[in-house]
């Protein structure tokens, strides 16, 4: 699959934006604003709207005929992407009713701050749902078309959102609690062994072969000719086509940025009396960058079927 | 009503004709133009509705060459329309014809990415997703002579590969055609259920060889008996 | 109301058919000329569609014909007439605009010139045409013999071996009996010109479960749908041909009547080796060939129908000659065990068993499973019948036979195995088209002398039966610029328009003055030797003036040879001029149907251009050449259609056969009719005579048929046209050869040992010429052309959907052949022959005879031709299989490679090797100077979104997008 970088940016942006608003609010419910002051509170929760905005907007890059985005609002009934997009509207109220339900009430977490607050982190919750299963009701790509896609976009989900929430509470010059440290060990643990999983599952042969395809079962198939000399629309879109070697690495790397480095990084914060405001950043960036990669890895190494129709065997 | 195509393995030559032809009518039909780009320059590539692959099934000396065309398959179950987010992709109810309505589409290829036979393209200079029509700006025209009201590709194709017709009526030539030979769906494990079907070809037509017996002395210039044959 | 109609009410109006106009053609994608439907709206081509009435394509279209638009609209087309800016080189393509009147002063001067001293400096060769009835009217009429279409490089083995042998041929002149054959097999075919027809074809006979053989070294296309493929090895199928014909001997499995009635096996040949008589047919004193009677126990005249000749049999005549049937010598010579299945076996690469197998499975459909059709007909002694024989076993043959140097031998031995099976223009069997079948071979003898200002004393091509007919002078020396007609290619009845560039600049026989080129690209794919013929039309002699000093183009767009010429004339499209399809010409009969067709404007050309047939007619008449004068010396025809009207051949036969005669009340033969063209126009374009049911089979000895052939214009006699198994023709060159025949023999022993060798009377076997004269474990692989069915030619590169289907093309090879040699799929590899090396990008295959390597035709271009970028595919990666054929034979180089017999162009000759290309290297190779772009050339746009009007969106409710569910 060809990785649209604007596709990959808005995941991954976006995911740390919602996840970061998620933390936000949890705290904030749990155990009150972990920020000395509102305002650092209120910036942390700008930046998260700024993060899941930049991710709402990059999304329309890839898109042909723009002028239409306002369409894909309407077919809630069946659309995956069209859910995203409904519920990515809807969350924006509801945030901002929940700030200024906070802010009405002198940053006191009210019943209405808990309900809109609950009422956030659910659709979070149901958003990134609606976003992984965009990519997990495609059963043209047998390597998205599973529950692991979901999990993993929850995960990542949660998981962004720990590593931004620390670094904003570090940010402010504070520590965060234990518990976020702790978690940001075993989510990424969690995200490590979850992606392992997953690699190994994308290898498994499909179903879908191009016996199947042309109808031919019995016998070896193999493409002649494709009936275009140049690459078309569905080649262009569909057959990426990395190296072994530069898929392993990048396998590798993924790894370190996105699990390892982080959870070395974390476990260093939690050894330390106080947090580090360079350590808290670096985590951040690995993770970012690394979930970019491994986004970009979930896009290259997603087969579209269409692939049996010029040539690719199973 | 359930219509689509029928398309005969078994003859089709690979000639590109109802390729073109698609192209040729739908580039000013109701989804038109198609656009190309490049069109005289370096790896020219456009909008097509309907294309040829070729295969070759099984190993040489004894493998087969087969043509195979390819436009929607206008599925039962067409994911394609089901992911489009702004409906702009729909299977009419009335013939279950699977259409891109043109003014309402972003081209967020979504419905191609969805589609597992490659039946959609985006066409780059409109901005909007193409596929196969089914002709329906032909098969409904009744200012058409009624023997033209059926896709281009049909009407084209030199060696009557392609059938058009309704399949949810038993007794229709697609039908029975599907029936009677077996017609097949394209990776059906997917679930698409497609409408168009695929005739495989056929067991090789056999002849028998002349009986004789092996001497065969019909050199022999000495054991020739003339025939009484008037000129 | 249906449901259809109820669902169209609730549909918008996606057409305006009120705004668009629909008009009837011809198309001329191809040479195939379908019938075509042409939807125009605002001034431009909505649709083109089939027309479902026309006799040839029956309402389809192929891949090309339905990419009309794009041909119409490419910016290749050329806009006004070019000369060769003065001072700049040849081939640099640099040219000026003219006008149209000083193009033709300027060559109308010259032409006359060239008439007035030495007409054969004029040169007219024309290409992929199919107007050669009026271009070698023009040139005989000129008074040049130095003219030709493209047939002598195209497939004139086919043709002439047909001509010479049942009187009509595989090629354009014959076809399967489609709707009643069981038994097909296809030889060497890709595409072919009757495209449609074939598919047609072949999906009836699959339909019925009828078998279909294809015998080719490679399984696309055609012979994809083939029940079983041959993989033969190229140039072998002679041999395969014969080796059934060896089978059905052994086991006298032939239709003996069919060859006592039909053919002249029965016939008595002389047998006196070394002697002037040797091999020739004995006569009786009437002239006419004898036979010997059963009846009468003696010696009979084949053409009296009282006699029951005896099939085989070896006689002394009273003057003490020994006399042989010819089918004893058939039986004589394929009895040999060079014909037996094992020994074809090694050769053609095709198991003994198998080779055993069809013969006998053609046997068995020929003779047990007959058809009978019960219509009366009369045959040629008057005799009536009430029903007609079919052996239903039928056979198609093209460049995969011709396109070799014993091409016409092979052609003979199909139709020898033909004839044998008694499949000759019977229900089942292989039919010929009006106007054909004819006298063999025809009675057109080629012209001799050219004189100045003095037409030809007939046409310039013919088909010559004896050393006498040679176009050679008193020292053997070719008369021809083309050499056809002389020792080295004695029956060329095409001429060899691949020789002309090479003959002319090398002044063998003699140089010229002028060459004019019509719908030719002999600079680039239509030469053999490409590169070399570039740099050859270039050439210039110690005064500097070059070696073929003038060069005309007529071109309907920018191709490789207008940028080598030093006038160019810009021709119209297919779409935008009168032409006619003439049964003087390559007609669209049908077997059933006598057919020919027009073509007229559909759209007006923006650019100013002229049709050629246009330029013929204004150059005729400036040239004041006598057919188109009258009696005062004043112009006789206004224009093209004036003349297409009013010139008749001969009373009350002209160009076009439909509604003749001054009501238009008349057909086939009338005097000519004013509105002619309209009668067409109305009758969407084309004519249709359908034959009676009598007159439909056996048609060389059907006299239903003979009297009103010979009433329609088509034969010149009602004789019978007895098939010629055995040729008289070839033996009579062969015995000059042998230096015994009374009349010309030839001056060098090469010469005489070529007849010798190649012309046998009977059809046999020889390795092809050019693999003769190498050492093969050199050039271990065969290398071949196929035609994409959906490009012709060079034309279809300026095809903006069609480049997108092929832009590049590839060498095919065999996938385990590939692995074994250590050569990439995708990789690069060189190619070499015994005249050069090109650069290709390799992909495997499996169909593919392991010893044979192939590509596309002509895909390959120059780089900056046919309103392409530079940076094309096509020049880029593409590449011509033409740099590695040679026009000359390996070991002798004044020599044609081609065919002994015809001078038929040996394009599929072809051996080379292979290797892999060092990594570094990539991209085709040779690479040439770019063209130049044309004075005021339009750029080729970067996108094209043609439509001819604005779309009408079927549009999907708002409340529908919000209210239903699923996708149904
Ligand atoms: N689409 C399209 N149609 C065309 C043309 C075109 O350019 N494009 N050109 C037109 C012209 S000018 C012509 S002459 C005709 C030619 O029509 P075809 O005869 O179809 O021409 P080729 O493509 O040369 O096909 C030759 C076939 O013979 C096979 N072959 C080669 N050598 C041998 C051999 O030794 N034995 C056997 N059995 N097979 C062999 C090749 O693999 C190939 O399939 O087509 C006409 N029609
Ligand atoms: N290697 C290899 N070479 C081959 C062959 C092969 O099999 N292998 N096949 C050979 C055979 S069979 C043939 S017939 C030749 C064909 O060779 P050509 O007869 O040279 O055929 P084309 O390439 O079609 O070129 C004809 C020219 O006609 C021009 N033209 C097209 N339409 C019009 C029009 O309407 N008016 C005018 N005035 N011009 C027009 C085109 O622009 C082109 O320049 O190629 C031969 N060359
Ligand atoms: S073939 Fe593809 S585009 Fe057509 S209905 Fe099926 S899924 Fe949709
Ligand atoms: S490209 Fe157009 S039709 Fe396809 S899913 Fe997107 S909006 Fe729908
Ligand atoms: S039905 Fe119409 S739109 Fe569909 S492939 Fe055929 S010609 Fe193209
Ligand atoms: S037109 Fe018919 S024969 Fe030609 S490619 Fe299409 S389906 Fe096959
Ligand atoms: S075969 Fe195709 S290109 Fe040739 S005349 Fe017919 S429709 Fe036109
Ligand atoms: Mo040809």
């Amino acid at each position: 699959m060809h990785p649209a970088l604007s596709i990959l940016v808005f995941t991954v942006t976006s995911g740390f934006g919602y996840g970061l608003m998620t933390l936000l609010i949890v705290s904030q419910l749990l155990g009150g604003s972990p920020f000395d002051n509102p305002n650092a509170y209120l910036t942390a929760l700008l930046l998260a709207f700024v993060l899941m905005s930049i991710g709402l907007l990059s999304s329309t890059f890839h898109l042909a005929n723009p002028k239409n985005a306002w369409r894909a609002f309407s077919r809630f009934r069946t659309s995956w992407l069209s859910r995203e997009g409904v519920l990515a509207l809807l969350y924006y109220p509801i945030a901002l009713a929940y700030v200024t339900a906070l802010w009405l009430n002198d940053w006191q977490t009210t019943a209405a701050a808990y309900a809109l607050g609950g009422l956030c982190v659910v659709l979070g919750f149901v958003l990134t749902h609606c976003t992984a299963m965009i990519y997990a009701s495609l059963k043209t790509f047998p390597q998205w078309h599973t529950r692991l896609v979901p999990f993993g976009f929850s995960l990542f989900f949660v998981y962004s959102g720990v590593l931004a929430y620390a670094l904003a509470v570090v940010a402010d010059g504070g520590s965060p609690h234990a518990a976020v440290w702790i978690s940001g060990c075993v989510l990424a643990f969690i995200g490590l062994l979850f992606k392992l999983s997953y690699f190994s599952f994308v290898g498994e042969p499909s179903k879908t072969t191009i016996n199947t395809a042309t109808t031919f079962t019995e016998a070896t198939v193999r493409l002649f000719d494709t009936g275009h000399s140049a690459e078309n629309f569905l080649q262009k879109e569909f057959v990426y086509v990395v190296g072994p070697k530069t898929k392993a690495l990048a396998r590798k790397i993924t790894l370190a940025l996105a699990f390892v480095l982080p959870l070395v990084l974390s476990a260093l914060q939690l050894s330390r009396d106080s947090s580090s405001l360079s350590l808290a950043v670096f985590a951040v960036l690995c993770g970012y960058f690394g979930l970019l990669l491994e986004r970009w890895l979930f896009f290259i190494e997603a087969k579209h079927v269409v692939r049996r129709f010029y040539g690719e065997q199973h | 009503m359930k219509l689509g195509l029928l398309i005969d393995l078994d003859t089709c030559v690979g000639c590109h004709g109802c390729a073109t032809a698609c192209k040729q009518w739908n580039t000013s039909g109701t989804i038109g133009p198609l656009s190309d780009s490049n069109p005289y320059g370096k790896d020219p590539d456009g909008a097509w509705l309907n294309r040829i692959r070729t295969y070759e099934v099984g190993d040489a000396p004894g493998s087969k060459t087969v043509h195979f065309p390819m436009s929607c398959l206008h599925c039962e179950n067409a994911d394609c329309v089901t992911v489009c987010p702004t409906g702009a992709s729909y299977k009419r109810e009335e013939d279950g014809i699977v259409l891109v309505d043109q003014d309402k589409c972003m081209g967020c290829n979504l419905c191609a990415w969805a589609c597992p036979y490659g039946a959609r393209e985006l066409d780059r200079d409109q901005g909007v997703m193409k596929k196969c029509t089914l002709c329906v700006d032909r098969i409904y025209d009744q200012n058409l002579p009624e023997e033209e009201r059926q896709p281009a590709c049909v009407l084209t194709c030199p060696t009557s590969s392609r059938l058009f017709g309704d399949f949810d009526d038993p007794q229709s030539e697609v039908s029975i055609k599907a029936r009677e030979r077996g017609g097949r769906d394209l990776m059906p494990e997917l679930g698409y259920e497609p409408t168009n079907k695929y005739l495989p070809p056929r067991e090789k037509a056999t002849v028998e060889m002349f009986e004789v017996d092996s001497s065969g002395d019909g050199f022999s210039l000495k054991g020739w008996v003339n025939k009484m044959i008037a000129r | 109301m249906t449901e259809s109609a109820r669902i169209a009410s609730d549909l918008p109006a996606f057409e305006n058919h009120s705004e668009q106009e629909v008009k009837f053609t011809t198309c001329y994608m191809c040479a195939c000329r379908c019938g075509i439907k042409v939807t125009v709206e605002n001034g431009q081509v909505r649709f083109i569609q089939g027309n479902r009435n026309h006799p040839v394509n029956k309402g389809v279209l192929c891949g090309k014909g339905n990419a009309g638009i794009m041909k119409q609209n490419s910016p290749a087309k050329l806009s006004r007439p070019l000369l060769r800016k003065p001072g700049s080189e040849r081939g640099s393509g640099e040219f000026v605009e003219i006008s149209w009147d000083k193009a033709l002063d300027m060559l109308s001067e010259r032409l006359a010139h060239i008439r007035a001293t030495e007409p054969r400096k004029l040169a007219f060769f024309t290409g992929r045409d199919q107007m050669q009835a009026l271009t070698g009217l023009w040139a005989s009429q000129f008074g040049t013999y130095n003219w030709a279409a493209h047939g002598g490089f195209c497939s004139v083995n086919m043709a002439a071996a047909g001509l010479y042998t049942t009187g009509h041929s595989f090629w354009e002149f014959g076809e399967p009996d489609w709707d009643n054959t069981k038994y097909f097999m296809m030889w060497g075919v890709a595409e072919d010109h009757a495209s449609n027809p074939i598919k047609i074809g072949l999906e009836k006979i699959k339909r019925r479960g009828a078998k279909f053989v294809a015998v080719n070294p490679v399984r696309t296309g055609y012979q994809a749908i083939a029940d079983e493929w041959v993989a033969i090895k190229p140039g072998t199928d002679g041999l395969f041909a014969l080796a059934m014909v060896h089978v059905l001997l052994k086991h006298r499995l032939i239709d003996e009547e069919f060859l006592v009635r039909y053919t002249n096996a029965p016939q008595l040949i002389i047998q006196a080796p070394g002697g002037a008589e040797h091999g020739l047919i004995l006569r009786t004193e009437e002239g006419e060939p004898a036979v010997w009677d059963q009846g009468s126990e003696n010696y009979a005249s084949a053409c009296d129908p009282n006699v029951s000749p005896a099939l085989v049999g070896e006689y002394q005549t009273p003057d003490g000659r020994t006399v042989k049937t010819a089918m004893t010598l058939i039986l004589e010579k394929y009895s040999d065990l060079q014909y037996s299945p094992e020994n074809a076996a090694g050769i053609c690469g095709i198991a003994a068993e198998d080779i055993e197998r069809f013969a006998l499975e053609m046997a068995q459909v020929a003779f047990k499973e007959t058809i009978r059709i019960d219509t009366e007909w009369t045959d040629w002694a008057g005799r009536t019948h009430d029903h007609f024989i079919g052996r239903p076993v039928s056979m198609h043959a093209m460049r995969g036979i011709s396109a070799h140097s014993n091409g016409f031998q092979t052609c003979r031995a199909l139709h020898l195995l033909q004839a044998l099976l008694g499949t000759i223009d019977c229900p089942g069997g292989h039919l010929a088209k009006p106007p054909y079948p004819k006298h063999i071979p025809p009675h057109i003898k080629p012209a001799r002398t050219c004189a100045p200002n003095t037409p030809l004393e007939s046409p310039p091509l013919g088909f010559p039966t004896c050393p006498e007919d040679l176009l050679i002078d008193d020292n053997g020396n070719p008369l021809r610029i083309d050499k056809a007609y002389s020792w080295d290619a004695p029956m060329a009845s095409h001429g060899m328009m691949h020789m002309v560039i090479r003959n002319a600049v090398h002044a063998d026989p003699y140089s010229i003055d002028t060459l004019m080129l019509f719908m030719a690209n002999m600079a680039w794919n239509s030469s053999m030797n490409t590169a070399e013929t570039m740099s050859m039309l270039r050439e210039k002699d110690d005064s500097g003036e070059y070696k073929i000093p003038f060069i005309v183009s007529c071109d309907a767009f920018h191709s490789e040879t207008v940028n080598f010429s030093d006038l160019v004339l810009p021709d119209t499209t297919y779409l935008e001029r009168y032409d006619t399809i003439s049964m003087l010409d390559r007609p669209i009969s049908e077997p059933h149907a006598a057919c020919d067709a027009i073509r007229h404007p559909i759209l007006n050309p923006d650019r100013d251009v002229r049709s050629w047939q246009e330029v013929l007619i204004e150059l005729a008449g400036r040239l004041e050449l006598p057919l188109f004068i009258d009696d005062t010396g004043r112009r006789r025809y206004k224009d093209y259609k004036d003349f297409i009207v009013n010139y008749e051949k001969s009373p009350g036969i002209g160009f076009l056969a439909g509604w003749r005669g001054e009501n238009g009340d008349q057909h086939l033969v009338g005097a000519p009719n004013p509105n002619q063209w309209e009668a067409y126009i109305q009758n969407e374009s084309f004519f249709e005579f359908k034959l009676g049911d009598n007159q439909r089979f056996l048609r060389h000895a059907n006299l239903d048929y003979l009297q009103f052939a010979k009433e329609a214009g088509w034969v010149g006699s009602t004789d019978q046209i007895v098939i010629e198994l055995y040729s008289e023709t070839l033996q009579t060159f062969r015995l000059a050869g042998e230096g015994v025949y009374d009349g010309p023999t030839p001056n060098t022993d090469a010469q005489a040992e070529r007849l010798v060798t190649y012309f046998d009377p009977l059809p046999f076997f020889y390795k092809p010429l050019e693999q003769q004269q190498q050492d093969e474990s050199q050039y271990p692989f065969y290398a071949i052309n196929q035609r994409p069915m959906h490009m012709y030619h060079s034309w279809d590169s300026q095809n903006a959907w069609l480049r997108q289907i092929t832009s590049q093309n590839y060498m095919y090879i065999n996938r385990q052949q590939a692995i074994e040699l250590g050569i990439d799929d995708l990789g690069w590899a060189w190619v070499e022959s015994h005249n050069g090396r090109i650069r290709v990008q390799v992909k495997y295959m499996e169909a593919v005879e392991k010893n044979t390597v192939w590509t596309w035709n002509a895909i390959g271009k120059l780089a900056g031709a046919w309103g392409l970028s530079k940076d094309a595919n096509e020049s880029q990666q593409g590449f011509l299989m033409n740099h590695l054929i040679s026009e000359s034979l390996p070991q002798q180089k004044s020599i044609t490679n081609s065919d002994p017999i015809t001078g038929q162009a040996a394009w599929y000759d072809l051996k080379v090797n292979i290797r892999p290309a060092p990594a570094e290297e990539q991209g085709s190779w040779p690479e040439f100077d770019e063209v130049n772009a044309l004075p005021q050339q339009q750029s080729s746009p970067e996108s094209i979104s043609y439509a001819t009007h604005n779309n009408v969106n079927l549009s999907r409710s708002n409340r529908d997008i919000l209210t239903r569910g699923g996708s149904r």
